[in-house]
């Protein structure tokens, strides 16, 4: 079997989620930097005909292409966690996964637009973005409040899982589109706790001092 | 800078831990509030005098705060003892954060109008209290109160008794529940409330009461024709 070749932009942030479980899980990798600023490289003919939806991040191997960062995410951890633990697949854990994972491709995508238009000058509605962005972290703070009251940690799960691997990085990189974290003090906690983790890597904007 | 009032209450104790940081506006003033190791609390401006970043961005190392960007190091005094980009150099005395009075009350970091504000001032202590969250809300300290007095606490379908503590701290009662708010104004239309209520209270119950609370908040009055 030939290894696995992650696509991906040091500064994006979908990218940057699958960076992260690829490091804690440490699962061989080839990268593979696409040229996505300025050269939009993920839409040229030779990428496009990878993953059609010319997006990233996407992995490759053999003649298998998984794109979009949850399903990536979750195949990663279906196939290379032992433990089971980053994508639980019984009870109440799971559905709570599921749901998280499905509001960080749902809601929190508000998140990740505000970003790129505050930071790659794409084309955008800056104000209507981060207002739906900081209700998207209030739904996160309030849950992460009542979790905390409950003597639990993260978002679905007595451990970390890919909800919260899949939540995290627009909250720690909202400063990026002038969301400061003042307003959300359980999702502060929350990313410490996360940086703590074994195998945590940094991106620009997400340092690791805690 | 000063800031107003004498004692404002920036977070909940529990909510930053020691050697973290976090930012806190008060009446428009932006201010770091962080715990060293030792895990006492201090509030500074939240401005590194290097090149103005915030220093609530930046990190605790010992007893001492450094800026994220070029990792200038300040003691707990706010004079800074180092600058990564000159190791030999004694930093001169004048090289300083303004630093604000800072103190721990019932459960809360309250930060002073200047660097010395009698503590006396301080509301009174009141023992056995836990903590139930912080609520922000885009609103005016007015609507606050009118809400407050308006918005049933859980289990009950009365409105409550609204009782002054101090200019900025009160509490919520309703027979023998009652919730203490420690009002933090940010801005004229912007509030942080610190929540907290007495031990053996329902937190859960009184955490989800503070969001529709919010929605209220939030939620111009209705014009009359």
């Amino acid at each position: 079997m030939s290894a696995m070749t992650l696509y991906n932009y040091e500064l994006d942030e979908n990218s940057y989620r699958v960076r992260v479980l690829l490091s804690m899980l440490k699962i061989e990798h080839e990268v593979y930097s696409v040229n996505m600023l300025p050269g939009r490289e993920e839409k040229s003919p030779a990428l496009l005909a990878l993953n059609p939806c010319g997006t990233l991040p996407f992995i490759q191997q053999n003649d298998t292409v998984i794109f979009g960062a949850e399903a990536i995410l979750a195949h990663l951890a279906r196939n290379f966690d032992p433990t089971g633990k980053w994508l639980p697949i019984e009870g109440p854990a799971f559905s709570a996964t599921m749901m998280w994972v499905g509001f960080a491709a749902g809601p929190l995508q508000a998140a990740v637009k505000a970003r790129e238009v505050a930071v790659f000058a794409v084309g955008g509605h800056l104000e209507r973005l981060k207002a739906d962005a900081r209700a998207a972290f209030r739904t996160m703070d309030d849950h992460m409040t009542l979790r905390q009251i409950e003597g639990k940690d993260w978002f679905a799960a007595d451990h970390p899982t890919i909800a919260d691997l899949a939540l995290l990085p627009s909250f720690a990189l909202s400063r990026d589109f002038n969301i400061d974290h003042e307003e959300f003090p359980a999702l502060r906690l929350w990313l410490r706790r996360f940086r703590r983790l074994p195998g945590f890597i940094t991106m620009p904007g997400i340092p690791d001092y805690h | 800078m000063t800031i107003q009032p004498i004692w404002s209450p920036v977070a909940l104790s529990t909510m930053v831990e020691p050697s973290s940081s976090t930012g806190a506006v008060v009446n428009g003033a932006e201010l770091v509030v962080w715990r060293d190791s030792s895990g006492k609390a201090h509030v500074w401006e939240d401005r590194c005098p290097h090149r103005g970043m915030r220093m609530s961005f930046g990190f605790v190392r010992g007893d001492h705060l450094a800026c994220l960007y070029h990792g200038w190091q300040y003691d707990t005094a706010g004079q800074c003892r180092h600058i990564p980009a000159h190791p030999q150099l004694e930093v001169p005395q004048t090289i300083r954060m303004q630093t604000f009075a800072t103190a721990e009350r019932n459960g809360l970091i309250w930060a002073g109008a200047t660097a010395d504000v009698d503590p006396a001032l301080l509301p009174a202590e009141i023992p056995g209290l836990v903590p139930v969250r912080s609520l922000y809300a885009d609103c005016t300290v007015a609507k606050v109160m009118a809400t407050l007095g308006a918005t049933p606490l859980p289990g009950s379908d009365d409105a409550p008794a609204l009782e002054t503590i101090s200019e900025n701290y009160l509490s919520v009662s309703s027979g023998p529940l009652r919730l203490f708010v420690a009002i933090q104004t940010m801005g004229p239309d912007k509030v942080a409330l610190h929540l907290m209520t007495n031990q053996g209270a329902p937190i859960a119950a009184l955490a989800r009461y503070a969001q529709p609370l919010r929605l209220s908040l939030e939620t111009p009055l209705a014009e009359v024709a």
